[in-house]
């Protein structure tokens, strides 16, 4: 049931106010924090006033104008735009209140609350795009975006992994904008509003170039190797920008790409004939399997995060790649899993690098006995990413499992899946023993831990994993958004 | 009939106002300045009314003293000839522009014959938009040619007369060659009037049509820059006064397409000619002056070199649309002759700010400034964005039509060029915004120095507005050129 | 061969039109690259005049006496303003080759390349 609704418009028209009004009040501290506050909370009231229209199935949609014929910048919410509004928003919040904190101190406050605000914007418009040239919009303006944020240290390593990351990024985005030009000419419109618009006329092999083409441009936002150079050397920007961008909104925004282009632009029936999905899964499971490999060598705290961030994008991939509808479940569940798993982590490192200058993992011996909160939040992520049941991470595994059951050869990625389990252990615990069991002789039990403004946040984070594996049947937690969302495409 | 003289108006006030300025000037130079925009309000305001015709009630023609062709001459207003409205606004915007940033930069003596020479040059782009006449095409030519080429010269700043020489030569040498064209065309035709030629042309021997063609083709690529007849484009352009160089660069260059536009008008409607290997060569040439203006961009650290070699890189865009020969490619080409005005005119009047408050022109010298002149650092901001192609900006539509023509036209390949082309101007675009914001100061002095006037400062906002504007509005320049464009594509069945 | 006699006429307007074109690109002083420039002009004048004579034909003056075929009269009005054209692009060359000359004190591109 489509109902005209002007709301999804003004959710990501209010994250771009707010950075306007950002840039507006400068220097003055307490304008900026009130706005990009009241607006973080304004907008996530939005977003779930429509929650419980969308879990009775009610699409809610704005055309703003047609800017090219049959094209327009339009605007429709629908179960699997919806989570992934509700997460990067809800996470928005969290979000700023740590950055308050975190950036006391940093230069350029303006300019990096101005752009954190426009990156909430054009991501809430990537989830509510109708169509795949406003996604394409949006997705272009997320990079430009994040821009600033990612070089804000003005150092010289910063300047060279903002080029880096625009020269990843941008080259997705021309194989993107190929695809859509391709798929608007077989095809004749871009609509994301129905499970499948390219006909099966064009042929098997221009199909294939097709998905090739898209699987690249959103690929590398996803970080699938190897196009995730771009995102260990992004891993110099401040903690919240990799918190929140690194771990949700830009990498998210990769992996939601290809979920729309799976499912709405070709279609789960299209696909199966094409039968190419299978080379993207094998590929998601070699990244699933080398990321985590390469996470075990990494000391640098962010660094193993990043390869982490790799590793675990790669099961959502994967989970949209076997074509099953309870793989499908598992992969929309793992973008609001695995983003509360992994901004705990980055606000674990973040507060431990402001309260004690450390970076490397062979510094953290004994910071257990100084910061306990803070590690114990980490020891619920580090739990939720091994699989743990009762953690977020369990829940995507297990219907990730359960769907590769389901697929032709499937146990061969349900191998991968507990290969990266043992491989997540392998290098998540040595962490947390270190912190609590290998104590540098002589250390006391002295608290000493991070802001309040750091800590809440990392803290309500955690709490959020273990909701979010303990009590995902009921309804309104994400599962079941997830589910509507998959009803559809699989015409359940 | 109410109206029926702005055509009138349009073309006869830049004449006569330029031919006054001096005289009103004559006690205060300033005072030109002011009369100079005076008078070319008027034109704008008859460029409006006749856009506004042109949208109503499509395609009419205006005959001077109303004599009627073949004997008088014949205006005619089409779809094509709506550019007189990006004419006139970036005419209009330039010159509100110069009325702050001419008392320093050009020698009061000369400030008359600047603005004078604005006027014609102006002015003449007017009439080769709407003239229905082969032959007053090459006079309205000449006449913005020759103003062009004085202005590129009138600071008197260094190399400002080589290079001003330089772009002489090579457009005369086109000149003659469209004025050849011309010769052949009427001795095998017998008319000059476009409409005429047209019907005419279908019986010609093909032979001396294709020398015709040639020779018309080369004088409109020289004109518009095309690589590798873009040599003088440079240095001209880069060391032109600022708002001359956003006239050249927005729009004069544009008169080399505009032209080919109509050589098309007139070729397709005949159909004398298979235009097959024409259109491979342009769609190449174009391709190659996308990477080529691209890579020669790249190594640049003058600011305004910069901005002279993109424009290169973007005319490659429009003739490879028009090389597609397909609905798309020919729209995304057309749309792109506004929005390339607009935005290289944002480009460079606030290129032209940066130097005048600082008096830096390399990028190594500007780091910094975009904390010193936030708005104006903005603007370009802005305008590099959308020269780049990232959506919702101006740039983007063309990029993604003429992207869409390519396909159409079954030619994946430059498709693929055009997008990683566009990949590469982005490079150094951000090469340019890095030294803006984030790098810090080679020169501190740099950061006390303010914004630039407001008569400087609000033409460069309105455009970077526009910038944004047309992009999200795409279909506003779109509703114009497309009945056109399949209009002219209608004989070879596009 | 034949063609060629009986199309003189084009032929020496295209020899003149190479002769200009190797002025301006092998000349190094810019005062004979602007000479090279007036040749080409020339022989663009003497092609498109060339093209409107008719065999036999008389000026196209009425009045008494004036009886068809005329030569044809548009094109020489063409050519008319095309020289009217010429002239104001050779005076605002020289007026640059002046500038040049008293600024850098050679008008020989060679040694002009170096201030560039």
């Amino acid at each position: 049931m489509e109902v005209v609704d002007i709301r999804p418009l003004l959710a990501p028209l209010l994250s771009l106010f707010c950075g306007i009004l950002v840039f507006a009040v400068g220097e003055r501290t307490w304008w900026r924090r009130f706005w990009s506050l009241s607006a973080a909370v304004v907008k996530l009231a939005l977003v779930y006033s429509m929650l419980p229209g969308v879990l009775d199935g009610k699409i809610y949609s704005y055309s703003l104008i047609e800017f090219t014929p049959g094209i327009g910048l339009a605007f429709r919410v629908d179960a699997l735009g919806m989570f992934f509004a509700i997460v990067s928003s809800s996470l928005w919040l969290i979000t700023t209140v740590y950055a308050i904190g975190y950036m006391e101190q940093e230069h350029e406050r303006a300019r990096f609350f101005g752009f954190f605000a426009l990156c909430v914007s054009t991501t809430v418009g990537i989830a509510f795009a109708e169509n795949l040239l406003t996604l394409f919009l949006f997705y272009e303006m997320l990079t430009i975006c994040t821009y600033p944020l990612v070089v804000h240290e003005e150092t010289p390593e910063a300047m060279k992994a903002g080029r880096k990351y625009l020269v990843y990024t941008l080259l997705g985005g021309v194989f993107v904008l190929l695809g859509c030009a391709v798929t608007f000419q077989w095809a004749g419109t871009l609509s994301l509003s129905t499970a499948g618009i390219l006909p099966a006329s064009v042929g098997k092999q221009g199909l294939s170039l097709l998905f090739a083409a898209f699987v690249i441009g959103f690929g590398v936002k996803a970080a699938i190797m190897p196009l995730h150079g771009w995102l260990p050397s992004a891993m110099v920007a401040p903690a919240p920008v990799s918190a929140l961008l690194h771990a949700v909104a830009v990498v998210k925004a990769g992996a939601f790409g290809i979920m729309r282009v799976v499912f709405c632009v070709f279609g789960v029936e299209l696909l199966r004939d094409l039968g190419i999905t299978v080379w993207l899964a094998a590929l998601a499971s070699v990244t699933i399997v080398l990321a985590s490999i390469i996470a075990m060598t990494q000391d640098n705290f962010k660094r193993r995060l990043a390869y982490s961030t790799i590793s675990q994008l790669s099961y959502i991939v994967l989970g949209v790649a076997l074509l099953t509808p309870l793989a499908a479940l598992g992969a929309i569940v793992h973008i609001a899993n695995q983003a509360f798993q992994k901004i705990t982590m980055f606000f674990v490192a973040g507060a431990i690098q402001r309260t004690t200058g450390r970076t490397n993992i062979h510094e953290l011996g004994g910071i257990g006995y100084q910061m306990p909160f803070t590690m114990g939040a980490f020891t619920v992520a580090a739990l939720g990413f091994i699989g743990v049941p009762l953690t977020a991470g369990f829940i995507t595994k297990w219907y990730l499992s359960l769907g590769a059951m389901e697929a032709e050869n499937g146990w061969v990625f349900v191998v991968v899946l507990i290969t990266s389990s043992i491989l997540n252990a392998g290098y998540w615990l040595p962490v947390v023993y270190m912190a609590f069991f290998k104590v540098p002789p002589g250390t006391h039990l002295h608290i000493k831990e991070a802001h309040w403004t750091l800590l809440i946040p990392t803290l309500i984070c955690a709490v959020y994993v273990i909701l979010l594996g303990s009590f995902a049947e009921v309804p309104g937690m994400p599962l079941s958004l997830a589910r509507t969302a998959v009803e559809f495409f699989f015409g359940l | 009939m109410y109206g029926t003289q702005w055509p009138v108006v349009l073309l006869v006030t830049p004449l006569v106002g330029a031919a006054l300025t001096p005289i009103i000037a004559r006690r205060r130079a300033q005072l030109a300045g002011y009369w100079a925009l005076f008078t070319f309000s008027i034109v704008s305001l008859a460029a409006a009314a006749l856009t506004y015709q042109i949208h109503t009630q499509g395609e009419f023609s205006y005959y001077m003293g109303g004599w009627a062709p073949p004997i008088g001459i014949e205006l005619r207003f089409d779809e094509f000839s709506a550019s007189i409205a990006v004419i006139c606004l970036v005419g209009w915007l330039s010159l509100l522009y110069c009325l702050g940033y001419a008392k320093h930069a050009i020698p009061e003596r000369r400030i008359p014959y600047f603005y004078a020479l604005m006027l014609l040059c102006l002015g003449g782009m007017n009439g080769f938009a709407v003239t229905g006449d082969i032959f007053n095409l090459f006079v309205f030519l000449e006449i913005l040619s020759l103003a062009g080429y004085a202005l590129v010269a009138i600071t008197g700043d260094g190399i400002a007369e080589l290079a001003a020489f330089k772009y002489l030569v090579m457009g005369a040498i086109s000149s003659l060659s469209i004025l050849l064209a011309i010769g052949i065309m009427y001795s095998l035709t017998g008319t000059l009037n476009m409409t005429d030629l047209a019907v005419r042309l279908s019986d010609v021997e093909p032979f001396p049509a294709a020398v015709a063609v040639a020779a018309l083709t080369l004088g409109f690529c020289v004109k518009a820059a095309l690589f590798p007849l873009h040599i003088w484009l440079p240095d001209a352009h880069s060391i032109a006064p600022s708002p001359v160089s956003a006239v050249l660069s927005g729009l004069v260059v544009k008169v080399g397409v505009l032209g080919m536009l109509r050589m098309f008008q007139i070729l397709y409607a005949s159909q004398v000619l298979d235009l097959t290997a024409l259109n491979n060569v342009l769609m190449w040439l174009g391709a190659i002056s996308i990477v080529m203006g691209a890579l020669f961009a790249m190594v640049q650290d003058d600011i305004k070199m910069m901005l002279a070699y993109s424009t290169i890189s973007n005319i490659g865009y429009i003739f490879l649309g028009l090389g597609l020969a397909s609905t798309y490619g020919i729209i995304g080409a057309s749309v792109h002759i506004f929005n390339h005005a607009i935005i290289k005119a944002c480009l460079f009047l606030g290129a032209g700010s940066l130097i005048h408050q600082t008096g830096y022109r390399k990028l190594s010298d500007l780091r910094g400034v975009g904390k010193a002149m936030p708005i104006t650092s903005a603007a370009i901001a802005v305008g590099a964005i959308s020269i780049v192609g990232i959506p919702p900006t101006a740039g983007f539509l063309c990029k993604w039509y003429i992207a869409l023509g390519a396909i159409e036209a079954d030619r994946l390949f430059f498709a693929v060029a055009l997008l990683f082309g566009a990949l590469l101007i982005f490079v150094y675009y951000i090469r340019m915004l890095n030294a803006f914001y984030f790098m810090p100061p080679s020169h501190p002095e740099i950061l006390e120095v303010g914004e630039a006037p407001l008569t400087m400062l609000i033409p460069i906002v309105i455009l970077a507005i526009l910038c944004l504007v047309m992009g999200i509005f795409g279909r506003i320049p779109l509703s114009f050129i497309e009945p056109a464009v399949i209009n002219m594509l209608a004989p070879i069945g596009g | 061969m034949k063609a060629l006699w009986t199309n003189i006429d084009y032929v020496a307007s295209v020899v003149l039109l190479l002769i200009g074109l190797y002025a301006i690109m092998a000349k190094g002083n810019l005062v004979k690259k602007l000479m090279g420039l007036n040749i080409i002009e020339t022989a663009v004048f003497a092609f498109v005049m060339a093209a409107g004579i008719v065999d036999g034909g008389d000026a196209p003056i009425m009045g008494p006496g004036a009886n068809p075929p005329f030569a044809n009269p548009l094109p020489q009005g063409l050519i008319l303003t095309g020289i009217v054209v010429a002239f104001s692009t050779s005076a605002l060359a020289l007026s640059l080759i002046i500038r040049i000359y008293a600024r850098f004190g050679t008008i020989e591109s060679e040694e002009l390349w170096g201030v560039e």
